[in-house]
């Protein structure tokens, strides 16, 4: 089902090397919005996704950093990246031809499109 | 602390429990026979989910078939700091009804995510056939009764596993 949110969310699915983006809800871990490759297991991905990101935010709280800006993931084939805002994650799966820097721009404006 | 009335619940139901970080975890047959619970300290409060879990089930059952024309397999309440999910199961012995309580420690996501993983367990649990005839709804009250001697009194077959963490 389309949102006025997926054209937002799409676009970031046209990065080389982005196999997957979608909007999570960072309490319910449930997604909001998604453009996923077929065969990706969103809902878990979606629910792991927030709960790591919801983590790493509580434990930069604990040490006094501020807020997490953006949460970068490296594996052996890719790349998990995301940044959130206003209790929503904007989550990427990328595989490793993916410019991350790029990726990393393109997310934060597009969660400032998301999130205003 | 987890207390099973049957041995082959217990591993599907700690997995789960271990991996969604769940407070409470309440499983029962319609009948009202108690499976299985984590997190209850007292009998009272088992009967007491166990019987509001069973009459949210049928009523959501019902609004579901009335509005759709099959009944609602899960239902999912978020309270100001502690949420419900209250979800169908079955069993080689038939279906059961899967009630837990978590809080942010927690989300709605993954408590899906692992009782997925909980239902295909409690679904190829290897068990004996049932011994005695189908339990009636009747008998609700008796048969929850029964169970919660076994889990929370001295009956035989009371079986308690600390959770790790």
């Amino acid at each position: 089902m389309k949102t006025n949110m997926t054209p937002i969310i799409s676009a970031l699915t046209r990065q080389r090397g982005v196999t997957g983006s979608m909007l999570v809800d960072e309490a319910d871990g449930v997604i909001i919005d998604a453009t996923l490759h077929v065969g990706m297991k969103g809902p878990a991905f979606a629910a792991l996704a927030a709960s790591l990101y919801r983590k790493a935010r509580l434990s930069a709280d604990a040490a006094g950093l501020g807020g997490v800006t953006f949460l970068r993931l490296r594996a052996a084939e890719g790349h998990v990246c995301a940044a959130g805002r206003n209790d929503m994650v904007l989550v990427i799966i990328a595989d490793t031809r993916a410019n991350i820097g790029l990726i990393r721009m393109e997310m934060l404006k597009a969660l400032e499109r998301l999130t205003t | 602390m987890i207390s099973v009335a049957e041995p082959w619940v217990e591993a599907p139901l700690k997995r789960f429990v271990d991996d969604a970080r769940v407070m409470f975890a309440l499983l029962i047959y319609p009948s009202g026979q108690v499976l299985g619970q984590s997190g209850f300290a007292r009998a009272v409060d088992v009967m007491s989910a166990a019987a509001l879990a069973a009459g949210i089930h049928a009523t959501v059952r019902e609004l579901g078939r009335t509005l759709e024309g099959k009944g609602f397999r899960d239902v999912f309440h978020a309270g100001a700091k502690r949420r419900v999910y209250l979800a169908e199961a079955t069993t080689p012995r038939g279906p059961c009804l899967f009630l837990t309580v978590f809080d942010d420690q927690s989300s709605l996501g993954l408590v899906q995510l692992y009782f997925e993983e909980l239902r295909t367990a409690l679904a190829q649990a290897k068990v004996q056939a049932p011994t005695a005839a189908p339990m009636l709804d009747e008998n609700f009250e008796a048969e929850l009764n029964r169970n919660l001697a076994m889990l929370f009194g001295r009956a035989p077959g009371r079986r308690h596993i600390t959770p790790t963490s």
